[in-house]
């Protein structure tokens, strides 16, 4: 439970102490504060799920019974047939004071279960305690017959077996990387411009899918040859996008008569009579046809979040709200005076809200790795129009000023910085981190712009619709750049690199064989042989990854179907083709890399004290390393602070980085996307780097297997950065950011006391100058004292709603493990 | 018997003849909300604990 504030203390006095979470309850409207402290929190705490969360049986009881029912249907004609099944069935409901609707459970405290991605999430579903809805032994009974009906058809079980045998050994040991190669558990970007620049409802699409079905239909029944044989499946193709589009229209309507019912019926108040009528307005009006207003577009979007989280359990949420529902708020507020400023400041605080309690069923690996939230809900604000100028907008400013009223972990924003930023927009982003959200991150456009156009070929309109496709990817909003599916396996735990290299390829954490055979690193002479050896395990690592992911990207269309989300894409209404498919997708990949700066640090210094000063020798160091660096604590030490770190302006070092990051991306070249696109990588963590930390093995950099990694990306390790900020964003600007990788994470901890006021704001917004002339492409800020998260610590339930940056995304500092707690204390505070 | 078209909670849809949803008032821990359920009039009701006679 959220604990109240000191009613006695006025907003001045909490602003003085910081206090911002409440100043946060002083300042919302009585709306807001309720439904905030109304969402049932679906992130789990650490790696466990809060006390009456509970799995969503209906849905997936509703789903399989109609999957059953048509088995010999096409796979997106069944799909499309069990999710119509689900929306046509499903309870649904309209929270006390709430304006928009939709849940993708069929109750505020379930949590969406995915039962047909993979067996074994299924099996870690049945064994989760605490989930099960009562009556309990009913709820395992029927969790355990849908197990058994999915065993071994999931869409994971196909592409498991189809896998070569011993890259799905490796891939499933853990060890090396972690998702799922299906669009089951994917990022799915939205082709919002089809959508919402092209100002088209559900009805709008039907009719253009019925256009394209007609002038098939007539091919069909001419000349007979080999071009006509795949329009046969395309048609089945278009008619389940049919399908499914018209059960969301029918979804929106039964919203709409319970809201109707529920002021004819049963609300008394005249005032929340009035809205109910809206609502059930809104929802008659969208999805079947585009918005009129801001909460129909808003709406809007949520049910096409909410309709394709049916079909999919989508880890991210790729949004650009700002400018897409800004003409709305414009409308709104600005010309037709039919909302005010703070209604409207309502309606995106909800927005806000109806996002975070979105929250599906993870495995335990996915909730170690994004503690405290569901997924990478980083919605993207700022930027340019396609013709470059500034896209800023009023509902840019909404944005960041709810952000700070409802006070969520998830979603966050990435703000997308250039040189034309107006002032007062930068201040509403500076008053975000000063309150200590964590967000928005700073992304640097300009640069971004062109990384997309060097990596991938988007051409210049199209890669200034860029949004966050997860944490930290831009990927455009367009019919050829939009990313229907991105699969998280691409994600790999760089640290096993170098790890591999020391170790002959053999991995003595999991036990077995599992790099190639790179020579005994105890033989090497010198550091160029390491190096040469880790270049083996980095390209044999991402390799393996990418063939998976290509491979389950290659076949998804076959094993899973995504018939709504088709729907939403020009390419494939206009093709008949599923979104997944890879023909006329631009390609737009990335390989994760978790766990980078480790194989820096730990390379630095074994050339540093090995090879170059010959203070040990290399059988020493592994004997250390077997030994847990166990019984060599002083060695250790020497490995800790003498060896030179990455983030301290030190070339001796910072060259390691760029021969691993240019190396990589070499490396990045050869390997190609389905559309034969390049797979740059992305260094950054969310908290990886303590799901991994009993899974990566004792490292030169002196760290001992059990201990946190580095928080992530091009961040330099906790506490190891002493030259100072200026010093890291040094080392930083030598990396070149365009064509070196695709994004690099970068963490820096602020002290809230210098940036207090309008000086600290000035030093700021002096930093993020030096920070876009260095070239770098991302920054994000944790700008919480010491003495508020030990206090934290202490006390969760007074600070039950201070909000940290934990690497890619935000949590709520009580949900997240307390090791992750320790790792985000020790990270250096920067004086500016 | 009785069915779920002598209930309070049932609301016959207009454009849908024998179909209708059930609108129930929810209280949980956290929030208060009501929630529909599509049902037929001609549901047996003499299981269902939230029964209340029109
Ligand atoms: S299901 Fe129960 S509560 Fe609902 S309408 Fe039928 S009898 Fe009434």
């Amino acid at each position: 439970m959220v604990a109240e504030p000191a009613q006695d203390q006025s907003v001045q006095e909490l602003e003085d102490k910081q206090e911002w979470w409440w100043v946060a309850e002083k300042k919302r409207s009585k709306r807001l504060d309720y439904l905030r402290k109304s969402v049932w929190k679906k992130g789990a705490l650490g790696g466990n799920y809060a006390p009456g969360i509970k799995l969503d049986l209906e849905c997936a009881t509703l789903f399989t019974d109609m999957w059953k029912f048509w088995k010999y249907d096409p796979i997106m004609m069944r799909r499309a047939k069990a999710i119509a099944h689900v929306l046509d069935n499903k309870t649904i409901f309209i929270t006390d004071h709430s304006q928009l609707v939709g849940y993708f459970g069929s109750l505020p405290n379930t949590i969406m279960w995915r039962v047909d991605g993979a067996s074994m999430v299924n099996e870690e579903a049945y064994n989760e305690p605490g989930i099960m809805p009562e009556p309990e032994n009913e709820s395992l009974q029927k969790v355990a017959e849908l197990n058994d009906y999915w065993a071994g058809q999931t869409a994971v079980d196909k592409v498991a077996r189809i896998l070569d045998p011993e890259d799905a050994v490796k891939f499933l040991s853990g060890a090396i990387g972690w998702g799922a190669p299906s669009s089951a558990y994917g990022y799915s970007g939205k082709d919002y411009e089809y959508l919402f620049a092209g100002r088209r409802g559900f009805e709008d699409i039907i009719e253009e899918i019925n256009a394209a079905v007609e002038n098939a239909e007539d091919k069909t029944v001419g000349v007979p040859g080999p071009e006509i044989l795949d329009i046969y499946d395309r048609l089945q193709n278009w008619d389940a996008m049919i399908l499914v589009l018209e059960a969301g229209i029918r979804h929106a309507r039964r919203y709409a008569r319970l809201a109707r019912t529920m002021a004819e019926n049963m609300e008394t108040d005249e005032k929340r009579r009035e809205e109910l009528l809206k609502i059930a307005e809104t929802c008659e009006r969208v999805p079947a046809r585009a918005p009129r207003n801001l909460q129909e577009s808003l709406q809007y979007d949520h049910f096409i979040q909410i309709f394709a989280r049916t079909e999919a359990h989508e880890g991210a949420w790729p949004a650009r709200p700002d400018y897409y529902h800004g003409p709305y708020y414009d409308k709104d507020v600005n010309v037709d005076k039919t909302l005010t400023k703070e209604e409207a400041l309502d309606l995106v605080g909800e927005f806000m809200i109806r996002a975070y309690e979105v929250g599906g069923f993870a495995p335990r690996w996915a909730r170690e790795g994004l503690q405290g939230i569901t997924g990478t809900w980083v919605w993207t604000l700022g930027g340019v129009n396609k013709d470059g100028s500034d896209a800023c907008n009023d509902l840019t400013v909404a944005f960041l000023q709810a952000a700070r009223l409802v006070r969520v972990s998830n979603p966050t924003f990435g703000f997308r910085w250039h040189p034309k930023v107006k002032d007062e927009v930068l201040r509403e982003c500076f008053e975000c981190i000063r309150h200590g959200l964590g967000y928005p991150s700073m992304r640097n456009d300009p640069l971004l712009i062109q990384n997309a156009m060097h990596w991938h070929g988007h051409p210049l309109e199209e890669a200034r619709t860029w949004v966050h496709q997860a944490c930290m990817s831009p990927c455009p909003t367009t019919k050829h750049g939009v990313q229907p599916m991105r699969m998280a396996s691409a994600t790999a735990n760089c640290a096993k690199m170098v790890e591999y290299a020391l170790h002959n390829g053999y991995d003595h954490v999991v036990g077995m064989q599992m790099g190639p055979e790179t020579g005994d690193a105890a033989k090497f002479h010198d550091f160029e042989e390491l190096f040469q050896a880790w270049v083996k395990q980095m390209e044999w690592l991402t390799s393996l990854l990418v063939r998976t992911v290509n491979l389950g990207r290659y076949k998804d269309p076959e094993f899973f179907g995504r018939p709504f989300l088709s729907g939403m894409s020009e390419r494939s209404v206009e093709s008949g083709l599923d979104v997944v498919s890879p023909v006329g997708d631009r390609g737009n990949c990335w390989v994760t890399a978790f766990t980078w700066v480790e194989n820096i640090d730990s390379l630095a210094a074994v050339k540093k004290l090995v090879f170059d000063d010959k203070k040990y020798t290399m059988e020493q160091l592994l004997s250390a390393l077997k030994a847990n660096w166990d019984g060599y604590e002083e060695m250790r030490l020497d490995f800790v602070n003498n060896a030179p770190k990455w983030g301290n302006d030190d070339d001796y070092v910072d060259d390691i980085m760029l021969r691993c990051l240019r190396e990589t991306a070499r490396h990045s070249r050869v390997m190609k996307c389905p559309s034969g696109n390049s797979w740059p990588i992305l260094p950054e963590n969310v908290s990886g780097n303590i799901h991994y930390a009993s899974i990566v093995g004792a490292l030169p950099n002196g760290r001992r297997c059990g201990d946190a990694l580095y928080d992530g990306g091009i961040s330099p390790g906790p506490g190891l950065d002493k030259k100072g900020p200026s010093a890291v964003l040094k080392s930083c600007g030598k990396i070149d950011h365009v064509s070196d990788g695709r994004a690099f994470l970068l963490n820096q901890r602020l002290s809230p006391t210098q940036l207090a006021g309008e000086k600290g704001y000035q030093l700021w917004k002096a930093y993020i100058r030096t920070w876009a002339d260095l070239g770098l492409d991302h920054v994000q800020f944790n700008m919480v004292s010491d003495e508020t998260l030990r206090a934290a610590q202490k006390d969760p339930e007074k600070y039950s709603e201070v909000i940290v940056r934990v690497a890619g995304y935000s949590a709520h500092f009580v949900d997240i493990s307390r090791k992750t707690q320790d790792n985000i204390i020790q990270r250096t505070v920067q004086g500016i | 018997m009785s069915t779920c078209a002598e209930c309070r909670s049932f609301f016959l849809r207009e454009d849908e003849p024998g179909q209708g949803d059930c609108v129930r008032r929810v209280v949980d821990p956290r929030q208060a909300f009501y929630q529909s359920k599509p049902v037929r009039e001609d549901n047996d009701a003499s299981g269902c604990e939230s029964f209340q006679k029109k």
